[in-house]
């Protein structure tokens, strides 16, 4: 049990900042860039973490522990996902509430350290995290709902593997729906354009990255790392849920899984190249687009009866 | 399982037609729909009556009607709707509990004919109710003849539960009423647009002497 929950969570850890690098590439080709080398994303954690911190002396401990407790929850929250033909270390009735829940206790932490600092400027970023995330996760659930009608279980890899293929073939338009309605949240949830631009310092229309700007050091390298993991996390989730590879055999689900990864990362490449950031005020208006999708496919699947 | 892709791709469109704001957009998004909406004679009746359907429906609602519109914005000038009555995101929270309404009533409706799928009245009524929704909360007449539009696919949609029992005549006839009355409205936007200079309904409301 130890030894696969630390097998699951060091492969989250290896692989999560890949994603990044090729989601970098593929954006850099896209505007006839070379673009940084895939393994940049590492390079820059490591050199991070060879730095010394700074902190304001009105910061307290909690702008201290906010980035390891976030890194830590969305670090935990990835053992209850399956990766391909690696089964989720830890499956419980109810883990989807715990998985969400840990994504709530990571957000909460950096918001109250953006606070923390004192400086207007992450006060705002804070606000406008706390308020999209709070619409985002209603859009969660509702999903979680639509899968736990479909698989008649409350548990978290069991719902995205049972009977996910049948449940295509007889709910394929609800998942879709349920499915788009996801991949908005994991732009919103990871602060991707049109949500947010990553690639932005020093402008008052972004969200995440405002938050984290008096943060230093290795503290920034929690924060960047985590965010490479939370990436990973949630995309694992869309990948299992896109394609249904389960009960296949072993080659083939890790060639799936980790293909799908690959084709996740281009894929935010590609969205974040042919699309410009919306207005801030329109990301609600996506956002409860996105409700709407996610309470329509819900319909669905009760109309249809499961 | 076709049928349904298309049934739930069409109350998409409709949805994103609904939050959107730039009349380009929501024409060629009205377009799409049709094309959409111009397959499933062909999924629910396969057969000589449906291809004729569909063909009429693709010259009408996808090539006909769009170009009208796109040349009555072309004349009048705008580009996007100035101040809807009710805001985006509230319009589309109502569009989603309408739909939610929608979906409760169609499952206990009784209906004379077999459903093909479950989903056709639903997402046929979701398709009205969106029409509604764009026809009392905006004041752009060109958003308001998409929302005409739109409502008329949704009664297309319904209409496909009788297809097999309605003379060929009686839909051919349908859809040139509806082409005509896109007609009239655009010449009528541009009437509107001549005597106001601008397009928005409300000045309709202003008593003159």
């Amino acid at each position: 049990m130890g030894i696969r929950i630390l097998l699951h969570i060091s492969l989250v850890m290896i692989f999560s900042p890949l994603l990044l690098g090729i989601a970098g590439k593929t954006k850099a080709f896209f505007a006839g860039r070379r673009g940084p080398p895939l393994l940049q994303p590492y390079y820059d954690i490591g050199k991070l973490f060879r730095k010394g911190n700074v902190y304001s002396p009105t910061t307290t401990w909690i702008f201290q522990a906010a980035p390891i407790v976030s890194m830590a929850a969305v670090l935990v929250s990835s053992i209850v996902i399956p990766m391909g033909s690696i089964e989720a270390p830890l499956e419980f009735w109810g883990d989807v509430i715990l998985f969400t829940g840990l994504y709530a206790l990571a957000r909460f932490f950096v918001v109250i350290a953006a606070l923390d600092t004192g400086s207007s400027f992450e006060g705002m970023g804070a606000s406008r995290e706390a308020a999209f995330s709070c619409l985002a996760e209603i859009i969660v659930f509702l999903d979680f709902i639509t899968l736990a009608l479909l698989s008649q279980t409350f548990v978290l890899s069991e719902m995205i593997k049972g009977n996910i293929l049948s449940s295509w073939q007889l709910f394929g338009p609800a998942l879709l729906l349920a499915g788009a309605s996801y991949f908005l949240v994991f732009l919103t949830e990871n602060a991707r354009i049109p949500v947010d631009d990553p690639a932005t310092h020093l402008e008052l229309t972004m969200i995440h990255e405002a938050m984290v700007l008096d943060h230093s050091g290795w503290d920034l390298a929690y924060i960047l790392y985590g965010s490479a993991i939370k990436l990973f996390v949630l995309g694992a989730l869309f990948v299992n849920i896109l394609i249904p590879f389960h009960g296949l055999s072993v080659v083939m689900q890790t060639v799936f899984f980790w293909g799908g990864m690959m084709m996740l990362a281009v894929g935010l490449g590609i969205v974040e190249s042919c699309m410009a950031r919306l207005r801030l005020n329109r990301i609600p208006q996506l956002l409860i687009s996105a409700f709407v999708l996610a309470l329509v496919g819900l319909f669905v699947v009760l109309i249809k009866g499961v | 399982m076709w049928l349904e892709l298309a049934l739930i791709s069409i109350v998409f469109l409709g949805i994103v037609i609904l939050g959107n704001n730039r009349l380009g957009t929501m024409i060629q998004l009205f377009a799409l729909q049709s094309l959409v909406l111009s397959a499933t004679p062909l999924l629910v009746y396969p057969g000589r009556h449906a291809v004729v359907m569909a063909i009429v429906t693709i010259i009408l609602k996808v090539f006909l009607m769009p170009s009208l519109l796109f040349w009555a914005i072309r004349h009048v000038a705008i580009r996007r709707e100035a101040q809807p009555l009710i805001g985006y995101g509230t319009t589309l929270l109502l569009g989603g509990f309408l739909m939610g309404v929608v979906f409760l009533i169609s499952s206990n409706l009784d209906l004379p004919v077999q459903e093909t799928s479950n989903l056709l009245v639903p997402s046929a009524f979701s398709m009205v109710m969106i029409g509604f929704l764009l026809l009392i909360s905006r004041f752009q007449a060109i958003t308001q003849v998409i929302g005409y539009l739109v409502m008329e696919n949704g009664i297309f949609l319904f209409a496909l539960l009788l297809l097999e029992n309605t003379p060929l005549l009686v839909e051919m006839g349908i859809l040139l009423d509806i082409f005509v009355a896109v007609l009239v409205m655009g010449i009528v936007v541009n009437h509107i647009n001549q005597e106001f200079g601008s397009a928005s309904t409300i000045n309709l409301t202003n008593l003159k002497d």
